[in-house]
Order: C-alpha cells, then structure tokens, then sequence
C-alpha cells in the first residue's frame, strides 16, 4: 500500500467454507492485492517452491504474508511450517498460524517450528471479520519487511 | 508367576530327596567317628588297666622266683621247721590279692572306682578264687586255644558298662606241680593248712588259673557320643547350609527371571495404555477440530448472509445457504458416525460361523442402488470360505470399502471393483480407481484423515474398518501401484471358531 508493490498472501486452507470466509473478509478489508487459495500442505509447498502447477514465478511470487492452517491433507501444516523456516529463502515469510485448533500441543508444536503468530479461527463472525482485517492490517501494513 | 499344587509338591519331594543326601552322609561320618573314638578311648582303658594286670605278674612272678626258692633253701638248711607254711608269705594268689584289696582302697582314697581282681580258677584253693560261669568258660577258652593269649570285652553289668580283660595265669610248670600237683606231694604246712582236694591234682602244661579284671567305664562314651554328635551334627549343618545356599540362589535366580517377565509383561500393557492414550487424546483433538469446523462455517456465513441482507446483496444467498445447510449436514453426518465408531467393541453381537459370500452378497446389494447410477461393475470371486466373525460388523466392513471404491473412482471409464480372496487367505476388494501414493497408504486409517479436502464423507470411515477388523484379530491394510492405478484393500478375518485369545492368533496366522 505503501511501497506500491502488489501485495500477495498465501492462504492455505483445506475447508472451503473457511477458505471462502477468510478471502471474502480480507477482500473486503482491501488489504491484499491478491490472495493465493491452496487446499493442502503438498500444493502449498508446489507454490512455494515454484513446482507443479505454480511453476511460473512471476504468477506465483513470493508470499507477503502466508496463512496456515494446521490440520491439512497429505503434507500436514506443521510440516509446511517446519520446511519453510528451515529454507533461507522463505524463512522470512511471516507465517500466521490460522486453525481452529485451540490445543496446547498445537500451539507450542507451531512456536517450536517458529511460527511467527498463533491465531484460532472466532466462531463468531463479527470476531471473524475483525481479527482477519487485524491480522492482514498488521503483517502487510505495519509490520516491516526485509524485501 | 503362580506355582501350580503339582509343581509344588515336585519341589517339596525332589528338595526332600536332596537333603536326605547331607543326612546320610552325615549318619555315615557319625558312625565311623563314633567306631573311631571308642575304639580309641577303650584301647586307652586296656593300657591302663595291662599297667595293672603286669604290675601284679611281677608280683607273682618275685613270689614265685626269688621268695619261693630263698625258703626252700632255709627249709633244706633246717632254718625253718619243715612243716611251716603261711599263705601270708608262700601263696603268690594270697599275697596279690591282698596286695590288689589295698591297692583298691588306695584307689578309694584317692577318689577313684575300684578296679575287681579275681585269679579266677575252676579248682581253687581258697573259695574266694572260685570262678564264676563267666571266667570258668574262658578258662576252658584260654586251654582249648593255647593262642588266646588275652580276651578283652566291655560287658554291662546292673547298667553299668565295664572294660572286661583276662590273662591265662602261668601255665603249670614243675615248681608250681610241688604245691598243685598231688597233695601228698605237697608241703606238708600246706596240707595241713587246706584240708581238701582244692587246688591239687593240677595237670602239668594246663592253665589253672586266669587273672579276671573289671575296669568300670565312666565318661568315655559320654565323651565318644558327645564329640560324634558335635561334629556330625556341624558337618550336617554345614552341608545343609551349602545346598540351601544353592537352592537359594536357583530360587532367586528363578524368581529374578519370573520378576523380569512380569516387568516386561508391565512394560507391554504400559505401552498399550499409553498407546491408547494417545489414541484417545488424537480423538478427542480431532472430533473437537472436526465438530467446530462446520460451526464456523455456519455461524460465519450466518454473518455473511446477514451483511448481505442488510446490504441488499442477494446474488450470493443461495449459495451461502447452501454452504449452511452443507455444514449443518457434516456435522450430523460427523455425530452419526462418531456414535458409531465408538459402539465398535462396545455393543457386540456374538460371533457365527458364516459363509463370507453372503455377507458379501448382502454388502453389495444393500449398495445397489449407488453402484448402478455410477456404472459400477461388481466382481465377486464364488467359494468364498465360512469365516467366524460378527456377522453385521463385517457386512460394515465391505459395504464402508465398496463405498470408498465408489466415491474415489475417479473419471474411470470402465469402473471396476473386485471382491475376493488370495490364495494365501488374505480377503481384498480391489478398484481401478484414483489410487494412492505410497506415503498415504497408512495416513488414510487415520480418523478424520482425508486426502482430497473436497471429497464427501467424514474421514471416519477407513478407521472404522480398522477398528472392526482389529477387534476380530485380524489385521488390514491398503496396496495400491500409485496414483490413478487404483487401490485394494485388503484383510484378514478368523477363519473359525477360536477357544480364546492365543488360539485366534494362531488361526489368524493360518488365514494368512
């Protein structure tokens, strides 16, 4: 918003519903200029890594901020996670954690993994609508990057 | 680990057979000891007792040798009267048995027993010297073997055990014939003194007399027993101490063993619970993930849909009330199936012995309907075998994995399921489906464990599988080439009737 730059967030959700709440909100919010929907760890990484389908880097650049959600077919979000921080190329997306796990394993297991924030999806919806423009406001408006 | 009545008494009778060993050898040892110590301490008393019995030959034998011939000189020289005799100064008998009776009260004195004396003879002179049965027969021992040079016994008399010894007396020679050979022969003092036949007519080379010797016996059993009994009775010990030791240390090697099983045994169960516990903590994680999954997304869109109305933006209502009512559906579906899995070795219908074609047949016509409308082709292999199993859990079985070949097809034209057994016994229901990768062919037992987010079902259904065909014993798992080769899955079921848990093992491994 600042800088000009097309801000991307990668958005990694196997529920489609949710997938479609958080995207409607964050739309709404007019926070991102685009948001990439992936439905499990697997396709996350693809995306990441530039393989698969996401082979184009100019279509599938860098995320600014990623969402993850922890309970994902085939690769698990942990593990996204754990590959991610582990890769000094990717290291510095900020990774938000988005589940709806409230679990005290979940939560340590993710700060382990260096996770950079830990968020639970609100069952309500205004709450909903609310943290999601906070989270978006914060990592791609406040927060400072080192790209 | 509990001894049995049987092996028990085995060990009472085999370790009463090991000390009777110790026992024997111990009465062995006793016997010999006591042999040695009495034999030991009675050759002691005889030495004693010979110091005595030679002493008083030497008595006999001054009489005889040098007092006897000084008053036969006297008497030949007219010193004394030819008729004298006095026993006092010419009997050998007379004067040591004198000799013998002070000697004994010395012996009183001193504090001692006395010791009996008796120049025992069948013909005595004097009354007092009269043999009694006892001597008289080993007189007429001692002249019938001129060899017998001694006898020595321990006889008991009134109680009392005596150290019994006897020496012929000397053997007639000439001289002695001059006072026991014919009375008329005799010296007329000696006639004048014993009027009767007593101690004459002795015959030349016989024994006349022997020397008769009591020695009282006082502590020497006392001490033999004492000394056996102590030192059998510590060697007993000693060698009962050495086997009980070693008892001892088989027993608590044996029960160090038993110790180890049960730890290990522990150890197993401890693992199982933890195992379940961890089972029983990912379930409750994931049914509380998966239940508050659909209640975002209703009270989400919910939210959404309100906004819209405010707004008076419609265009979107319908597909959000759908995605609604779709999670409401989930959730219900997730409920019902949950109930289900959890009746899973809880509500148990007894097993049968029934033929697996019918339970096969019914599976697959209880589907019908939704094999027909997706142009499924349904092989079922014939002769399948009798399994023992329940009867309505494992219809749940096959109609849970016909349905997942259904749902998982994929745009296969010609679909395809097979249903059979391997020759090696293994039960499978085979798809040309969508297939799995290798690295799935595990995770998709997983509850709530899905590989295509998009795909219907609650992700219970392949634990539900698992959780039957584990409760029969038997044991499940998927095979599949990879993606689009489809999948088989395959399992085993008791093949009969079982007595109990190791018995099913065992046929399972048959099955196999």
């Amino acid at each position: 918003m600042m800088s000009g730059e097309p801000l991307n967030i990668l958005l990694v959700e196997d529920n489609l519903d949710h997938a479609e709440l958080a995207m409607r909100n964050l739309d709404d919010a007019l926070i991102a200029n685009r948001i990439v929907h992936v439905e499990d760890g697997e396709q996350a990484l693809d995306y990441l890594y530039n393989r698969g389908r996401y082979t184009d880097s100019k279509l599938c650049p860098k995320p600014h901020l990623m969402l993850l959600d922890l309970r994902l077919p085939k690769v698990d979000g942990l593990e996204v996670l754990e590959k991610v921080k582990a890769d000094p190329e990717l290291r510095s997306i900020p990774v938000v954690i988005l589940t709806t796990s409230s679990a005290e394993r979940d939560l340590a297991m993710a700060y382990e993994h260096h996770a950079n924030s830990y968020v639970t999806k609100p069952v309500d919806f205004e709450s909903f609508t609310r943290m999601l423009r906070d989270l978006g406001f914060y990592w791609l408006a406040w927060n400072k990057r080192p790209w | 680990m509990e001894e049995t009545d049987k092996e028990m008494v085995q060990r009472r009778r085999r370790l009463r057979r090991l000390v009777a060993v110790p026992i024997a050898i111990a009465l062995v040892v006793a016997i010999g000891l006591y042999w040695t110590i009495t034999s030991y301490l009675l050759k002691d008393a005889e030495d004693k007792l010979k110091t005595l019995v030679l002493t008083q030959r030497a008595f006999h034998q001054y009489i005889q040798q040098v007092m006897h011939p000084t008053f036969y000189r006297a008497l030949a020289h007219g010193e004394v009267k030819a008729d004298f005799y006095r026993p006092e100064i010419l009997s050998s008998s007379f004067i040591v048995r004198n000799i013998h009776e002070l000697y004994n009260s010395e012996r009183k004195a001193s504090g001692l027993e006395e010791i009996y004396y008796k120049l025992a003879s069948i013909n005595p002179r004097n009354p007092v010297n009269r043999a009694d049965p006892f001597e008289a027969n080993l007189i007429r021992r001692f002249n019938e073997d001129h060899n017998l040079k001694e006898y020595s016994t321990v006889i008991t008399m009134n109680g009392r055990r005596y150290l019994y010894f006897a020496k012929p007396f000397l053997m007639n020679n000439e001289a002695c014939m001059k006072c026991h050979g014919r009375r008329q022969d005799a010296p007329p003092g000696l006639q004048k003194l014993y009027p009767g036949e007593g101690g004459f007519n002795e015959k030349l080379g016989q024994i006349r007399a022997i020397e008769s010797y009591r020695l009282p016996l006082g502590g020497e059993f006392t001490v033999a027993v004492i000394v056996t009994a102590s030192l059998s009775v510590g060697l007993l010990v000693l060698m009962l101490l050495l086997l009980f030791n070693v008892r001892l240390r088989d027993l608590v090697r044996l029960q160090t063993r038993d110790l180890a099983d049960e730890i290990e045994e522990r150890k197993a169960k401890e693992a199982e619970l933890e195992r379940k516990n961890a089972e029983l903590e990912r379930f409750a994680y994931t049914v509380s993930h998966d239940l508050k999954s659909p209640l975002i997304t209703i009270r989400g869109f919910s939210g959404a849909l309100l906004k819209d109305v405010e707004k008076g933006r419609y265009d979107r209502l319908g597909k959000d009330l759908h995605r609604v009512m779709d999670a409401a559906d989930k959730m219900s579906a997730l409920l019902n199936d949950l109930l289900e899995l959890s009746r899973i070795g809880r509500i148990v219908n007894p097993a049968m012995t029934v033929g697996m074609q019918e339970l096969v047949a019914e599976a697959v016509d209880g589907l019908a309907g939704g094999l027909e409308e997706a142009g499924i082709e349904v092989v079922v292999q014939p002769d399948l075998p009798q399994v023992f199993v329940d009867r309505n859990r494992v219809v749940e079985v096959l109609q849970n994995l016909i349905e997942n070949a259904v749902k998982y097809r994929g745009d296969q034209p010609a679909p395809r399921i097979e249903i059979g057994q391997r020759p090696d016994g293994v039960f499978f229901v085979r798809d040309n489906g969508i297939g799995i990768e290798a690295c799935y062919l595990e995770t998709i037992f997983g509850l709530f464990n899905k590989l295509d987010a998009k795909s219907e079902g609650t992700g219970i259904g392949l634990a539900l599988v698992r959780r039957i065909v584990e409760f029969h014993g038997g044991m499940v798992w998927a095979e599949s080439a990879g993606s689009g080769q489809g999948t088989t899955i395959c399992f085993t079921l008791p093949a009969t009737q079982v007595a109990d848990g190791s018995d099913m093992e065992i046929a399972q491994r048959s099955v196999r």
